[in-house]
């Protein structure tokens, strides 16, 4: 076992009675019960086939961080930050989550709950996401961890056929160094909608452990737009586990730009028919930034839709990672799933990992699945040149083209317009740097 | 305006150009025949800039300045057009973007004001409506899915647009029916002006019968082997480049 692996489960072992909830005693069974696999697995390292490419036990080894503490002081809404300014010009709810922490108040309308995580557990809905596991894999054994420190993060729950007013904006801001153990529980009732964006932002040397559980009960709509743009020295797990009743739809799309190292997880089981799910991104890294994507869509039952595309950008001596299965169970006949990653390099040093795989056993469904690694191809550099365009308006021209496809994914418009600008001005500071 | 002196070029280490000598002045067109492999299409991409061209002797000096040390940018800025004889498809990429991009660049370095979208909008659509070219086209992805004559107006348009001092039709013809060359040439003929060179590079006569030449050169292995006026294109469409040959 690792040393960082043994603080955390110093940490439980103090901490477990200040926890949130800690007087619920399933929870505390369930807690005790995560942390006890968690000690079994340890931190996940590259011998695990889930975790090929990304070595989270000895990524966190070196950073050697402490439990976050609560930040004491006031902390205004960083609206400068680009992952949060790119919502900017949008009518919407914000809420922000300091350390894990819900400050101040928002004014939802009729049907609509969000309260910290500590106030909502005691709720049946609650402790059936919990006590969910979505996925049995390598991948989702890591979720214990978060299980068992859990103590910032919120529940959100939205009635039977309510839609919500506007869009939620929910900002992470990480003030101190030390780990944050942030877990979301979000409950879409039948025929309830809702679109949530999160910006993950933050100083300093710490570790977000982020993870949602999600449900949508029949008829019931998500779109999740989400922009990482942790601090450059930050360690960053995002985990969405999701179960997809009939005929629901979920849209999820990360634009990943920050972090040293970061891993976005999507879990998606369908467990109802006529449901469809919408797995996207973007990422875009430079210097020695590691960044991985990691998404299974599990078609547990007939007629459902999976498309999933990740493109990325690596600069630099940078790395990326795309590992991603579609199961289709025996009897999930109609499936259509679909799954594709691109990746531009535009350095010799960098470099991309991609691993697409399907494992079907059904005979009557649709799946597709590619994978494809290049670099700017020149012939194109030329021809724009030749009308007059300078070579690094060029490149950008042909970047964001390159990314537009995973942008033309997000269907909620504005916020398609705020990731293309978000992601134009990545690469001019990138282009300034190395020009 | 163009005056290329003794100009020999390799490509992967084979010599193509073996000494060309070719003056062009403003206000003229000159057209550069010659068969397949003549060294037609490496004069046009040398002359835009293109890597993988060694110039390994003699000069090309345009409007006083040497070409060859120009970036390909900066000599389209400078006012070098090259018609694409296979013009690059660019997904992702939309025309209209591309063309803004194109003519704001050329328009700073002119020292003129960049225009703002509805003055560019009116300006394309000015300029697109002789060739044919229709809103829905230019709302596509840059040559992606053209036909092979929407390509070539696409071309004429961006060379309308960008109004250069030197341009150079690279095989405009190629891949034409009647129709298209007849819009393709009304285009490149309304462009014609005292202060404008061109070269327009065929294998065919076809062409110079609706973008007439002041001066017909004859290409053949890398070198200009004859030069004439109009009446030596009817001239090779009839005996054909065999006594050219090597």
């Amino acid at each position: 076992m690792t040393d960082t692996a043994r603080k955390f489960i110093e940490t439980y072992e103090r901490e477990r009675t200040a926890l949130p909830a800690a007087d619920l005693g399933w929870l505390k069974a369930h807690r005790d019960a995560a942390m006890k696999a968690f000690a079994k697995a340890g931190l996940p390292h590259r011998r695990l086939e889930d975790w090929r490419y990304t070595d989270l036990a000895r990524v966190l080894d070196k950073a050697s961080l402490a439990p976050m503490p609560l930040h004491k002081g006031d902390v205004s809404v960083p609206d400068a930050q680009a992952a949060v300014r790119v919502f900017g010009g949008i009518d919407r709810h914000i809420v922000t989550i300091v350390n894990g922490q819900l400050r101040g108040d928002v004014s939802l309308p009729d049907g609509v709950s969000l309260l910290p995580l500590s106030d909502v557990l005691a709720q049946p809905w609650a402790r059936a996401l919990v006590e969910t596991r979505v996925s049995k894999t390598q991948a989702a054994d890591i979720l214990a961890l978060n299980t068992g420190l859990m103590r910032g993060g919120l529940g959100l729950h939205i009635a039977k056929g309510v839609k919500l007013d506007k869009p939620l904006h929910l900002i992470y801001l990480v003030a101190d160094d030390g780990a944050v153990h942030l877990r979301n529980l979000i409950q879409l009732e039948e025929g309830a909608e809702a679109t949530i964006y999160e910006s993950f932002v933050g100083t300093g040397s710490y570790f977000t452990d982020h993870a949602t559980s999600l449900s949508l009960a029949e008829d019931a709509r998500l779109t999740q737009i989400r922009v990482q743009d942790e601090a450059p020295a930050a360690i960053h797990l995002a985990t969405l586990s999701a179960t997809l009743a009939a005929r629901t739809y979920l849209s999820s799309f990360t634009l990943s730009l920050g972090s040293a190292l970061s891993r976005g997880q999507t879990f998606v089981r369908f467990d109802g028919e006529g449901a469809e799910a919408h797995i996207n991104g973007a990422t875009a890294l430079k210097g020695r930034q590691h960044g991985d994507q990691f998404c299974i869509t599990d078609h547990a039952v007939p007629h459902c839709t999976s498309a999933t595309l990740f493109r990325t950008v690596l600069d630099d001596a940078s790395t990326g990672v795309f590992q991603g299965r579609v199961i289709v169970r025996p009897h999930a006949q109609k499936t259509d799933g679909r799954q594709m990653t691109n990746a531009l390099l535009l350095s010799r040093d960098a470099a991309m990992n991609a691993k697409p795989e399907l494992e079907i056993y059904a005979d009557d469904v649709q799946c597709a699945h590619g994978s494809t690694i290049g670099e700017l191809n020149s012939e194109a550099l030329f021809y724009l040149r030749s009308r007059g365009i300078d070579e690094q308006t060029a490149r950008q021209l042909l970047i964001s083209a390159f990314l537009d496809e995973a942008f033309k994914t997000v269907p909620d418009e504005p916020a398609r317009e705020g990731l293309r600008e978000l992601a134009a001005d990545w690469f001019r500071l990138t282009e300034k740097e190395s020009a | 305006m163009l005056e290329i002196k003794n100009l020999h070029a390799t490509v992967g280490g084979k010599e193509i150009l073996k000494g060309i000598d070719l003056t062009v002045n403003a206000g003229e067109i000159h057209a550069i025949m010659g068969p397949n492999g003549s060294g037609k299409s490496t004069l046009s991409y040398l002359l835009s800039g293109r890597d993988g061209y060694d110039v390994t002797e003699g000069s090309v000096t345009y409007k006083g300045q040497d070409l060859l040390a120009l970036s390909v940018d900066a000599r389209a800025v400078a006012g070098v057009f090259l018609a694409f004889q296979y013009p690059i498809e660019i997904p992702g990429v939309t025309t209209m973007t591309f063309l803004k991009a194109a003519l704001n660049a050329v328009r700073k370095a002119r020292g003129e004001e960049e225009l703002d979208a509805p003055r560019f909008l009116k300006k394309v659509r000015e300029k697109a409506k002789p060739l044919n070219i229709a809103d829905d086209m230019l709302k596509r992805a840059l040559n992606v899915g053209f036909s092979g004559g929407e390509k070539k107006r696409a071309e004429i348009l961006q060379m309308a647009l960008l109004e250069p001092a030197l341009a150079i039709l690279d095989e405009t013809d190629s891949g034409l029916d009647i129709d298209a060359l007849k819009v393709v040439s009304d285009g490149v003929n309304a462009l014609r002006s005292p202060d404008r060179a061109m070269i327009v590079i065929t294998h065919y006569q076809r062409l110079l019968e609706y973008i007439v030449p002041d001066v017909v050169h004859v290409l053949s292995e890398g070198r200009i082997v004859r030069t004439g006026g109009k009446e030596l294109a009817g001239e090779l469409e009839r005996t054909g480049y065999a006594e050219f040959a090597a």
